[in-house]
């Protein structure tokens, strides 16, 4: 690791300020993509500002239909929430399938979403779920935040403070995990919501993406059987060597029948 | 790993050729490319910085061209080395061919990847490899189809106006150089370094 400056910020203004001012800083949430980037000196940023004291950005919060978290809340604390077990189950469970003990413990929602790895879980709760992301200057869709592998709709120098989730009628979530990294090779939310149905598909592709021919399909019809005529291109998925694209769409395809049977 | 691609770019296949085998248009185009230059004719290296999500470094990486076979193509073989974290190398073959005013760049890709990286880190290079290659095709498309219709604009124009140069078949140059390539292969080779990191 090459040296840095380390700044605990005591406010998100505070925090954007600093960035502001120095040039190549980096925000420091759980750490838990950023930090092992620095250990393997493939980033080198000059400075790293510490959200994690800022109390402002944590906890969770249920009301009128919407659940917000804060950015900083921890992924294991969303999936031992009572509150979020009991309105957006799926959520729960979603967040209690990210990486491993060590990671749920620190790796953060505002930081995982921020970092958009197409492998990551909570994009295909923002997307399947419509969510809102909020910042400290504007809210954004959930539908426009993520806009490419890594990348997001958010400025330099903007920062996540919330996220926040309407509660679906029914939602599950399916994940076909790598069982080394725990990422997902494919996780599909699927989410009956009052304004349709959503289904958005994570580490299949560069980027999460929702499935529009199964959510037409759902939206007549919301069984798994609507879904048996309907196939995944391939083109354009992500492959390795543990799945191909192609395997990786037939599970697509699974996973989202496997996801309403468990809700139908 | 296979990649494959290809984009149409609005200028005739001898201008594409060229720009191909000119450095500077290539160091323009390459993402994150802070130097490139030719160190013997057929052979270059470029130090390319890459910011891909958290990773942002600089990597450097050379590349061979072979079978040269202007203005048709060329292979390009490179490989790039992240140390302990493994190495990526692979060829690239390039093909133009005319499509209306128009040439139709192909690529195909051919990439292994060794170490450490090939457990971890391959399940980004091919989304990896596509941004990259958009991004390049992307500024390549603007910079030398950009050129291509100002000509044209100029061929147009009233008398008086001097035929556009038509740019002399620099077919006689030996070319050497390739932009793709490097594109694909040192990113390929950084993203794969990066990979380990996940």
């Amino acid at each position: 690791m090459y040296n840095f400056t380390y700044h605990r910020a005591g406010s998100v203004d505070a925090a954007a300020s600093r960035l502001a001012e120095s040039g190549d800083a980096k925000l420091l949430a759980g750490g838990m993509t950023l930090l092992p980037t620095m250990k393997q000196r493939l980033a080198q940023p000059s400075e790293l500002i510490d959200l994690n004291e800022i109390d402002g950005l944590k906890g969770i919060t249920v009301s009128g239909g919407t659940v917000t978290i804060g950015a900083m809340t921890r992924h294991a604390d969303v999936a031992a929430s009572a509150e979020v077990k009991q309105a957006i189950p799926a959520l729960a469970r979603l967040a209690g399938l990210i990486g491993d003990p060590a990671v749920r413990n620190r790796g953060t929602i505002g930081g995982s979403i921020a970092n958009n790895d197409p492998s990551a879980d909570y994009p295909a709760a923002v997307v399947g779920l419509g969510a809102t992301v909020v910042t400290n200057k504007r809210e954004i869709a959930g539908d426009d935040f993520f806009t490419g592998m890594f990348e997001t709709a958010l400025d330099e120098g903007e920062i996540v403070t919330a996220v926040r989730f309407p509660v679906p009628q029914k939602a599950a979530y399916f994940k076909f995990p790598n069982p080394a990294s725990r990422y997902a090779v494919v996780g599909v939310m699927v989410a009956k919501t009052a304004s349709g149905v959503r289904v958005a598909v994570t580490g299949a592709g560069p980027c999460v993406f929702r499935q529009s021919d199964m959510e037409s399909a759902l939206s007549g019809n919301f069984s798994a059987d609507a879904l048996s005529g309907i196939s995944q291109d391939a083109d354009g998925l992500n492959e390795d060597i543990h799945a191909s694209a192609e395997y990786r769409a037939s599970l697509v395809v699974v996973g989202a029948k496997r996801a309403v049977a468990e809700i139908a | 790993m296979d990649f494959h691609g290809e984009y149409r770019i609005p200028a005739p296949r001898q201008r594409v050729w060229e720009a191909l085998n000119d450095t500077e248009t290539l160091g323009r185009c390459i993402p994150g490319c802070e130097s490139i230059q030719k160190t013997s004719d057929t052979v270059m290296s470029a130090v390319v910085q890459a910011k891909v999500g958290p990773v942002s470094a600089k990597f450097t990486g050379d590349v061979t061209l072979e079978d040269i076979d202007p203005p048709n193509g060329y292979t390009i073989l490179g490989e790039g080395k992240g140390g302990v974290a493994g190495f990526a190398k692979g060829t690239a073959k390039v093909v133009l061919a005319d499509d209306g005013d128009g040439t139709l760049l192909t690529y195909a890709v051919d990439a292994q990847v060794g170490g450490k990286l090939a457990q971890v880190g391959a399940r980004l290079v091919a989304g990896t490899v596509k941004k990259m290659a958009d991004e390049f095709f992307g500024t390549f498309t603007a910079i030398v189809g950009g050129e291509a219709q100002a000509q044209s604009q100029a061929q147009s124009a009233p008398v008086g106006a001097a035929p556009a140069a038509v740019p002399a078949a620099a077919a006689a140059k030996k070319s050497w150089a390739s932009p793709l390539t490097i594109g694909i292969l040192v990113i390929a080779a950084i993203l794969v370094i990066y990979f380990v990191v996940t």
